[in-house]
């Protein structure tokens, strides 16, 4: 039930530390939520964006998207419904439909939705996981601990592979006479698609368990590391630049 | 690293070694845990097994009778993790399996799964390999050494970093092999070890066998024509024990058991399609690429010529990772092509129109159904569609149940796997489709069940292109063949 998220390239953020990449996406996460303004907000995504079209192409920017497209649709459209203050943009009759605020809020959360979302992609797409394992354990989470982060990383991904491949065979089983569906239609059929999918998620876990310890995992005996991170000369110097950076962000782009 | 040469090994080694078992079964029974109404049979009654250290043990067993149980059971993870009642003792090296947990055995003996798919930890091949042995706490010398030979070995240095979902049937077996070789433990369960594999790697790995000083275990449900001087013991598991009777009777009542004996269910049949419809592939060319990895270059698919008209059978085979898999998706529209055209009745069709046309019956039936009972995944297409009422859907979901052998009420969740193979099989059998592609349908399956289920897809006229790695099962069913390999394919 493993996935690799690893996209194979040589670009700069292959080359980058990977406890600095671990830290500069945990640092955006929070940057995401400080008092910015909203053109300073989608700089960055922009920037980021661009920094990943350089190194993983724009296949994976594309296929990225489209994985978060439904949520990411679900949250702008129904967002501004739910916020009444403000200049009131649309109405009907007497009642307030959209709000300025509302709209605002919904265009920021998307931001920062897009932002979070794509930096973490970023990661796992530029480091293997056993760097990302080690960036872990520099920071002093202990090996058990790191496991099950890397695992949570590529659980999701195996969800969301298994839901694509349940979803091909499904498109495979269509009648022959049937034509175009109608949107009632492709809802009523996720609801078959996700809950196979994740059945089929929830089989893989004693399975899983099972293939850890066969390969030595609870073993009181220290584990040893394949790879070490010795091949990045310098992490203090990518640690810095990126915190440099995040604050020049900040600098440039607070609400005053 | 390798097949040991035997002589390496000091002859007082051997005779200590000799003497001991490396495993020790005694009165095992064990039963599944049942969730239902329905309670289960058990699947081990009394077993008793010995396996001398060194030793090479084949255990024949038809599909679905335990291998894969036993060999959990032998891991120590059932019923730890498949819940059951077992009952008897075991010993692996002197070891009692109820004190030990399976992390204590990892020096001692390793397990390839049948389903290489389920024993993948790690996210790429070396991480895959190299994880054992930072569980054993060697050095990251010794770690490299040991990934890097192994690799090597199985042909698998380009594929390094690849992840298992990137690789084929074939490529991940040869993982969990090297997986095997690098742990370097006493004791190896192979289970169909030798499925997947095509004949170079089929060679590679009886010659580990054959020439290795390891012990032993592999549990196969088809008695291939390799196995033939390459075990010390040949063994059944006949009637929920394991019996030992001599060499032909053995082979007699194992052939009895996989259905052998019967008569082809194809050789009795005559296919006349109502109407003659034809599939044609000309100059095709796709591209793959695998996402994880920059040491190869894209893989590259070329059909110069490819036809299937109703009522043949033809089959496709090749190597591990020549492109059967990618031309089957391009063939029914899951995946695009770059160039070249695919025809259904002179109609060039793509996407969408050509999955309407040709059914891909996955070699995993469990990602093609989905629904509570037999009876809804049955009747899922039919409700669909507009020109059938619902009398006409509930008779032909009943005649199709009686064709394949199903239980309307049954629970495809909780049902054996040949009778989801057939269930998946039932489901395209009522989409009518005029073509079929049948992935590795006689992986699991007996050569009767697998060639009733042709049969029975061939009523309608259906033309099927059969992929397989079996020789013996293709010659049993092959009316053309074609065969691919680096991504071409060409007609034999």
């Amino acid at each position: 039930m493993t996935i690799n998220t690893f996209v194979a390239g040589k670009g700069l953020l292959y080359r980058f530390d990977p406890r600095a990449k671990l830290l500069s996406v945990l640092l955006l996460c929070i940057w995401f939520f400080l008092p910015v303004s909203l053109v300073g907000l989608y700089t960055v995504v922009g920037l980021l964006v661009l920094l990943g079209a350089i190194n993983t192409g724009f296949s994976h920017i594309a296929k990225t998207f489209l994985s978060i497209l439904p949520m990411l649709l679900f949250m702008v459209l129904f967002m501004p419904f739910n916020v009444r203050d403000g200049e009131s943009l649309v109405t009907i009759g007497s009642f307030t439909l959209i709000t300025a605020e509302g709209l605002e809020q919904a265009v920021r959360l998307a931001g920062r939705f897009i932002g979070i979302t794509y930096a973490c992609t970023l990661l796992f797409a530029t480091t293997v996981m056993q760097e990302v394992m080690l960036a872990l354990r520099a920071f002093h989470l202990p090996y058990k601990a790191g496991l099950v982060v890397t695992l949570a990383f590529t659980y999701i991904p195996f969800i969301a592979e298994s839901f694509s491949q349940i979803a091909e065979s499904h498109s495979l089983r269509e009648a022959e006479s049937e034509q175009g569906k109608r949107i009632f239609q492709r809802l009523k059929d996720l609801v078959p698609t996700l809950t196979s999918a994740l059945v089929f998620a929830l089989r893989s876990i004693p399975n899983l368990a099972m293939s850890l310890e066969l390969r030595g995992f609870g073993r009181e005996q220290k584990r040893t590391s394949y790879k070490d991170l010795s091949s990045y000369r310098h992490p203090f110097t990518h640690i810095l630049l990126s915190c440099i950076m995040l604050v020049v962000f900040w600098a440039l782009f607070r609400v005053r | 690293m390798g097949p040991s040469p035997s002589g390496s090994t000091s002859s007082l080694a051997k005779s200590r070694v000799s003497m001991q078992k490396a495993l020790s079964i005694t009165n095992l029974s064990f039963t599944y845990h049942s969730y239902g109404e329905n309670v289960c049979d058990s699947i081990f009654e009394g077993l008793s097994l010995e396996v001398e250290a060194g030793s090479k043990t084949l255990l024949l067993a038809p599909f679905d009778k335990g291998k894969t149980t036993l060999a959990k059971i032998i891991c120590g993870v059932c019923p730890k993790y498949f819940p059951g009642t077992l009952e008897g003792n075991l010993k692996v090296f002197g070891n009692d399996l109820s004190a030990v947990e399976p992390w204590q055995l990892l020096s001692e003996c390793t397990y390839v799964s049948q389903n290489p798919q389920e024993q993948f930890v790690a996210n790429s091949v070396e991480e895959e390999v190299a994880f054992p042995l930072e569980s054993l706490g060697l050095s990251q010398e010794e770690i490299k050494g040991r990934v890097e030979a192994a690799l090597k070995h199985w042909g698998l240095d380009r594929l390094r970093t690849s992840s298992s979902q990137e690789l084929s049937g074939g490529e991940r077996k040869r993982v969990l092999l090297a997986v095997t070789e690098a742990i370097d433990a006493r004791f190896w369960i192979l289970d169909e070890a030798f499925d997947d594999l095509d004949q170079k790697w089929r060679d590679q790995l009886k010659e580990l066998i054959e020439k290795g000083n390891k012990t032993i275990l592999v549990l196969a449900s088809r008695y291939l024509a390799e196995f033939d001087k390459l075990f010390d013991q040949v063994l059944l598991l006949d009637g929920k024990k394991v019996v030992s009777p001599v060499r032909k009777e053995l082979l007699c009542r194992f052939s009895q058991l996989c259905q052998d004996d019967l008569a082809n269910p194809l050789d009795s049949q005559v296919c006349a399609p109502p109407v003659m419809r034809q599939l044609v592939c000309t100059d095709l060319v796709a591209e793959r690429r695998r996402m994880s990895t920059l040491e190869e270059a894209s893989f590259k698919v070329h059909v110069p010529h490819f036809t299937l008209q109703s009522g043949e059978l033809v089959t496709l085979v090749g190597p591990n990772g020549s492109g059967k898999s990618s031309f089957s998706r391009i063939l029914c529209g899951l995946d695009g092509y770059l160039g070249g055209s695919i025809q259904v009745d002179g109609s060039a069709l793509s996407g969408k129109e050509l999955s309407k046309k040709v059914g891909y019956l996955f070699q995993n039936p469990d990602l093609q159904i989905f629904l509570p009972t037999v009876q809804d995944e049955l009747s899922w297409s039919l409700r669909r569609r507009r020109d059938l009422k619902s009398e006409e859907i509930r008779r032909k979901v009943e005649h199709c149940a009686d064709l394949f052998g199903l239980s309307l009420s049954d629970t495809p969740a909780t049902m054996s796997y040949p009778l989801r193979k057939a269930l998946q099989a039932a489901v395209y059998y009522l989409l009518e489709r005029p073509f079929y592609i049948l992935d590795e349908l006689d992986s699991a399956l007996t050569y009767h069940t697998a060639l009733s289920i042709i049969r029975d897809l061939r009523q309608n006229g259906a033309g099927i292109l059969l992929i397989t790695h079996d020789k013996q099962f293709a010659k049993r069913v092959e009316q053309r063949t074609y065969s691919i390999e680096k991504g071409r394919l060409c007609a034999l």
